[in-house]
């Protein structure tokens, strides 16, 4: 079977490397905004991503919409508080993974408000 | 009971490893009665399972604590209705319901295609038999339901959020897709493993590939539903990783339908087809894979799921089977046809492929990122919304182009003139829609803009096309207009039906732009009496009370609702705190306008002790246009399957002489 | 008691094929037999050509394809329409020739 040049199979090459080309950049660039655990948060100034176990107690202030909880490493033992406010999610209870933003200020983490996300919980995994 | 259960579950396994051992001995050397033989022990499988699944049900309906499964999901005071349900909410069960679903779907599709299966592809039994037996080992050796204890009071209760009709149905639906996906990939092996390359294997499981895609799409849907009510934070879609698993290889099926046409039509994209249908069974398994083993949270937790690891290596093993299939058959499986322009219809299919294909792969690289970025560098990041919304638009307006382009342009090579013609009336519409928008404010969303006028161009060709259809039947027929229309559709099933389900994207469309680009939001505080605005909408705080329901304290906040100054009802928001549970969770109040289709959604989020409450009020336009796009792309789905007598006896007389002639 | 039914049930109708005194013989299943690839081959290839000589009656009727690049188009698709309905026939007759023989013969 002769190999003639077929202009289709050229574009389709081009559009493959665009595409690459397009993603690297993303990730590279934007990608993702580091989300970091309680452990690593110190030091840190500016607006960060925290994830980790909530920890009890939780505080709900008698007169504002305000929580205050704990996070703790996924895997480790140190812990932060947490003062958030805004909207909570249905998935949000003691020993879920939470995911949040904000400011570690004097050593307790300021969330920005409504930032405060529950991974929906894989329901199959075993509740570790 | 459980001993039956446990019984029937390691009977099952004997007899698809059985079915496997032999049928692929059966396979290689040829042997008709081997592969009866193992053909028949996939069928007693499915009963065996079938066993099993109702040994389950039943200790489900008695409230058996002494089966850990059933106490660790469900309670005394969970409805009837979500107790059976729960069949399928926990790990061990769910795994229960694929081998189900998987055993009947291999059974039906073998014995509807028998003699198929028998004189062509008996390599089919082996293969899917392998998938099952995975599935059967999870079951017996590592995850079974029916371990016991020393049953408990009570049992654990159900996730709250589990406890809604969607997410009910939401599971089930999307392994009939998953599993549907597995008849195609085996007879496509199948038909690799015996070195044929002409698309018989297309033709008998066209139907299955449909359904199977049906399913998955509409178990999207579904499950976006339930986000949208129960997880409640306004919007419909978070590309989250659990939602993505089912979406990939549903935008892989959804290039591998249409692209198995080009080889139906001019014999091309063969290679094409063969990795696309094996890449959507994959990624099924994947998506199968991401939700089950905590991957997701943490590539450190992956390992403390027992069945992580074991699902990770069986997608090795079918990938690396894929491919060896494929590269091994790939001299023979290359078309010979060349194609010819870059402006063509078959151009336009390997368009769509690059794209559906493209898009999957951004978020299957999404989805994984965090994992390599985690293992690789020690840094968890986490890929947010603007990445996926960013690719999606990339990638699915041309999409949504394709759709208005691709039924015009001729095969082979389009004369661009004939192009021109076909889509002025198209384009002319698509402008006349985007001006008036762009005069109504549309601007505020560029890229929603560009989709609206997409849009319009798409419905306007998928107009014509049934237009111009039943007037090309009517000049040359003898009837009026509806029997010329309903001629067209039933002679032409999967063409209309495909421009139905068309014409549902296009919907969905409207309905995320609408949502995505032009809702509108306030965050309040408020006493009894005191309201809030948003949009057209005037909501007053009335008061709020509380209850205790079957198997949860609710409280609710009651709200008036004014529209335009006008009262146009009431609703509630508000939480409910479990008690098996020890959960709380929001149930919003939403108040649909169906004219307009859009939605007001208030979230309750805090009930303070001085009766003032905080809510969040939120208008979303032209969010139902979504649901309404899910059911209009059922029917088309349903159009487009629906059996045609005449085809059917057109390759019945096909593929008649085969295996006859063999024997003469 | 149930189960051990079941299992002896399951066991007898797995082995049934086995057992199967060999009326038809212990006849090996065809594998990829070369002539009735090509004839499947050359049906498809019927088939496709039919069809498209349809779709392309029908795409100009309704207009999506011009009058000109109609009749550029329907003679090749004929052309090779009837080529392939000349094969097939050319196909058919020995194979008819062998049925005959064993029917008679």
């Amino acid at each position: 079977m002769a190999k003639r040049r077929n202009p289709v199979r050229l574009v389709v090459a081009l559009s493959i490397a665009a595409v690459l080309a397009i993603f690297l950049i993303w990730t590279s660039l934007a990608g993702g905004t580091p989300s970091l655990q309680p452990s690593q948060l110190a030091g840190k100034t500016g607006e960060v991503g925290l994830a980790g176990i909530v920890v009890g107690p939780v505080d709900e202030a008698e007169d504002e919409s305000r929580l205050e909880f704990t996070l703790r490493d996924i895997e480790g033992e140190a812990t932060v508080p947490v003062v958030y406010t805004g909207s909570v999610p249905d998935l949000f209870k003691v020993g879920r993974e939470v995911y949040v933003k904000g400011k570690l200020v004097d050593g307790t983490f300021v969330a920005t408000p409504d930032s405060l996300v529950t991974k929906c919980p894989s329901k199959y995994a075993p509740e570790s | 009971m459980p001993e039956l259960g446990r019984a029937a579950l390691v009977a099952a396994f004997g007899l698809i490893l059985y079915a496997v051992v032999v049928g692929s001995y059966a396979a290689w050397r040829g042997r008709r009665r081997l592969l009866d033989s193992a053909t028949n022990a996939l069928f007693a499988a499915f009963a065996a399972v079938g066993v099993a699944s109702l040994v389950l049900l039943a200790a489900l309906a008695r409230n058996d604590f002494s089966l850990d499964y059933v106490a660790r999901l469900t309670s005394r005071e969970l409805p009837n209705g979500y107790t059976l349900a729960a069949f399928w909410s926990g790990q061990e069960g769910s795994l229960l319901l694929w081998l189900f679903v998987l055993t009947g779907a291999a059974s039906a599709a073998v014995a509807l295609n028998r003699r198929l299966v028998r004189e062509v592809l008996p390599w089919t039994v082996p293969i899917i038999g392998g998938v099952a037996l995975f599935f059967a080992f999870l079951l017996v050796v590592v995850a079974s339901p029916f371990d016991t204890q020393a049953a408990p009071a009570d049992g654990a209760g159900m996730n709250p959020s589990l406890q809604n009709p969607y997410m009910i149905a939401h599971p089930p639906m999307l392994y009939l897709g998953y599993v549907g996906l597995t008849v195609p990939f085996a007879f496509a092996m199948a038909a690799l493993a015996s070195r044929r390359v002409d698309e018989r294997w297309i033709v008998v499981t066209r139907r299955w590939t449909l359904a199977a895609w049906t399913f998955l799409g509409f178990g999207v849907l579904l499950g976006a539903k339930w986000a949208y009510e129960e997880v409640g934070w306004g919007g419909w879609y978070a590309w989250d990783p659990v939602e993505n698993a089912a979406l990939m290889p549903w935008l892989v099926a959804t290039a591998f339908l249409h692209s198995v046409m080009v080889q139906e039509k001019k014999d091309m994209l063969r290679v094409w087809n063969v990795i696309l249908v094996a890449g959507a069974f994959a990624l099924s398994l994947f998506g199968t894979f991401l939700t089950r083993s905590g991957v997701i949270s943490s590539i450190h937790s992956f390992t403390q799921s027992s069945i992580g690891p074991f699902f990770l290596g069986f997608i090795a093993v079918v990938a690396a089977f894929s491919i060896a299939l494929i590269i091994t058959r790939l001299p023979q499986l290359r078309s010979k046809t060349r194609m010819e322009s870059l402006v063509s219809r078959e151009a336009a299919f390997l368009y769509n492929n690059l794209f559906l294909v493209a898009l999957a792969l951004t978020i299957l690289w999404g989805v994984i990122y965090p994992l390599v970025s985690e293992a690789v560098r020690g840094v968890a990041v986490s890929v947010g919304a603007p990445y996926y919304d960013f690719f999606a638009i990339v990638f699915g307006l041309p999409l949504v182009l394709l759709m208005g382009i691709g039924p015009v342009v001729a095969w082979r090579r389009a004369s661009l003139r004939s192009l021109a013609r076909q889509l002025a009336w198209p384009t002319g519409v698509a402008l006349a829609v985007g001006v008036l928008l762009l005069a109504g404010g549309a601007g505020s969303s560029p890229a929603g803009l560009i989709g609206y006028t997409l849009g319009a161009f798409v419905l306007t060709t998928i107009v014509l096309e049934f237009v111009r259809g039943t007037r090309a039947r009517k000049s040359i027929g003898t009837g009026g207009w509806w029997p010329a229309f309903s001629g067209l559709v039933a002679r032409n099933r999967r063409r209309y039906g495909g421009y139905v389900v068309h014409a549902s994207i296009v919907l969905l469309l409207v309905g995320a732009v609408g949502i995505g680009g032009f809702s509108s939001s306030r965050e309040v505080r408020l006493d009894r009496g005191e309201a809030a605005e948003v949009g057209d909408y005037r909501v007053v705080y009335t008061g709020s009370s509380e209850q205790r329901g079957a198997n949860a304290q609710e409280v609710r906040a009651h709200l008036e609702v004014f529209r335009d100054g006008e009262r146009v009802g009431t609703m509630e928001a508000g939480k409910n705190s479990y008690f098996a549970e020890e959960q709380t969770s929001n149930e919003v109040g939403i108040r649909t306008d169906w004219l307009r289709g859009e939605d007001l959604f208030v979230i309750a989020d805090r009930f303070f002790a001085d009766g003032s409450v905080q809510l969040d009020v939120i208008v979303n336009p032209l969010v139902n246009l979504i649901w309404l796009a899910g059911l209009v792309f059922v029917l088309g789905a349903a159009v487009a399957m629906w059996p045609d007598a005449r085809e059917q006896r057109r390759l019945a007389q096909r593929f008649a002489g085969e295996g006859a002639l063999a024997r003469a | 008691m149930l189960g051990a039914l079941l299992t002896v049930a399951c066991v007898v109708f797995v082995a049934r094929p086995l057992l199967r005194t060999a009326r038809t013989g212990e006849e090996p299943l065809e594998g990829a037999n070369p002539a009735e690839q090509i004839r499947v081959r050359a049906l498809e290839r019927r088939d496709r050509a039919l069809a498209a000589l349809k779709e392309l009656e029908f795409d100009h009727r309704t207009g999506k394809v011009s009058d000109e690049d109609y009749r550029a188009l329907v003679g090749p698709l004929r052309r090779e329409a009837a080529e392939v309905l000349r094969e097939l026939e050319h196909e058919d007759r020995p194979e008819r020739e062998g049925v005959k023989a064993d029917v008679h013969g």
